[in-house]
């Protein structure tokens, strides 16, 4: 007997060096942990890349969503590159552009401000899973 | 005498599924921002993989310590794909074992125990940055 | 014949070895003539968390099936290491002190945690599960794992 339960994973950037890689992170926490927790699977960018055999099965297998701190694109590229074309790719500036938020501009220790702009985002991401999960 | 390096590329794993992931980004905040700013530098792991060029010349031209947040090494197994050796790489589990009265918890953010074990960590760190900074290219 | 049952849930792929004998308290033991090699299984060190610290039993302890032979603490729990066998301890793993995440990358394997010599297996094999039982065992705690953390 298998166990199956049909869920989207979540591919976010590590973004160590911009402000927009640690509001990635925070937003798709927020997802897993609280927005999405029974739909969505944390896809550990580093770990695909380095060759995890189950985060790489898992991407062959389920939807994907990427979401970039920045153009550079690397969770959409590096997802494509391992596993195949994302179900959808969001990227930070375009998410806070459209919802009128500023780009954090720390590393880290978020105020409410950071705090803020992680929630918009992770809504735009959940509204991503169920537009996935609603297509198949 | 020869030419010495002017700065260390310090990695962390950034892994997003483990606290130790967060703990390893926090440790090389401390290095960059705090304890050898100037020295000890970032870039983001996944640029490697999709071959920007920046980020690909740092690891060449520069010494490298990796920070991994498991034992599954995804920091140091991705500079070694690229045919680079890591001059040093840490498990940041390591720190907590050498310091126990500091137990990180928290992904999305680390606990009081986390980020002080951060800032320990850091501190010595800062003497392999040094030591790779003082070496010849 | 395949090394290992499989089963997957979300991204995580659970393994079990085929030719080694299994404790209900998710530890596995190797027979090989009248010694033991034991260990944690695959679900077990998933579910825990990466290993930090082992504390073990000395070599020369006799154990009994069932009983607490050392703790492992994890990244998120601290829990009893189970004797799946009696006997006695001959062998604690030399790289557990410096290396104890080898049972997170290779609980099967280079993970074992101690050799025992046997003294009551016929009586201890009562207690035991196949491979193919423990299998079965484990998706239903699997299962049990997930409707903890989803509801």
């Amino acid at each position: 007997m298998e166990i199956r339960i049909t869920k989207v994973g979540i591919v976010s950037c590590s973004g160590e060096e911009l402000p927009g890689g640690t509001l990635c992170r925070q937003a798709c926490r927020k997802v897993l942990e609280k927005l999405k927790p029974h739909e969505t699977v944390t896809i550990c960018l580093p770990l695909f890349i380095a060759g995890g055999e189950e985060e790489r099965t898992f991407a062959s297998n389920y939807p994907t969503i990427t979401v970039d701190g920045c153009e550079k694109l690397c969770a959409a590229k590096a997802t494509e590159m391992l596993s195949g074309k994302p179900s959808k790719s969001l990227l930070i500036p375009e998410i806070l552009k459209k919802r009128g938020l500023a780009l954090p501009t720390k590393l880290r220790d978020f105020g409410p401000e950071e705090e803020d702009a992680a929630q918009a985002v992770a809504e735009e991401i959940a509204k991503a899973v169920d537009e996935v999960l609603g297509e198949d | 005498m020869g030419k010495k390096h002017k700065k260390v590329l310090v990695l962390p794993c950034s892994g997003i599924g483990k606290t130790y992931g967060t703990l390893a980004r926090e440790i090389a905040y401390e290095m960059v921002e705090q304890v050898r700013p100037g020295t000890a530098t970032l870039t983001c792991l996944p640029l490697l993989i999709i071959n920007d060029l920046n980020a690909r010349h740092l690891i060449t031209e520069n010494p490298v310590m990796t920070l991994d947040g498991c034992p599954r090494d995804c920091a140091k197994k991705t500079v070694e794909a690229l045919g680079k050796k890591v001059d040093r790489p840490f498990q940041v589990i390591k720190f907590y074992t050498a310091h126990k009265e500091l137990k990180p918890e928290g992904i999305t953010q680390l606990n009081d125990a986390g980020r002080k074990l951060a800032k320990v960590a850091a501190e010595e760190l800062a003497a392999t940055v040094d030591e790779l900074a003082g070496q010849e290219k | 014949m395949t090394e290992f049952l499989e089963t997957v849930y979300d991204k995580f792929i659970f393994r079990v070895k085929d030719s080694y004998l299994y404790h209900r308290e998710d530890f596995w033991a190797f027979i090989q003539a009248s010694v033991a090699t034991i260990g944690v299984t695959d679900f077990l060190q998933k579910a825990r968390g990466d290993v930090a610290f082992l504390e073990t039993v000395e070599s020369g302890t006799e154990v009994k099936q069932g009983s607490e032979i050392g703790k492992i603490e994890t990244i998120k729990a601290t829990f009893g290491i189970v004797a799946p066998v009696s006997g006695k301890v001959v062998e604690v793993n030399p790289e557990m002190e410096a290396s104890p995440y080898l049972i997170n990358q290779d609980p099967y394997g280079t993970g074992w945690i101690y050799r025992i010599e046997l003294t009551n297996l016929e009586s201890d094999k009562a207690a035991l599960l196949q491979a193919g039982e423990y299998f079965e065992l484990m998706k239903q705690k699997i299962a049990q794992e997930a409707r903890k953390l989803y509801g």
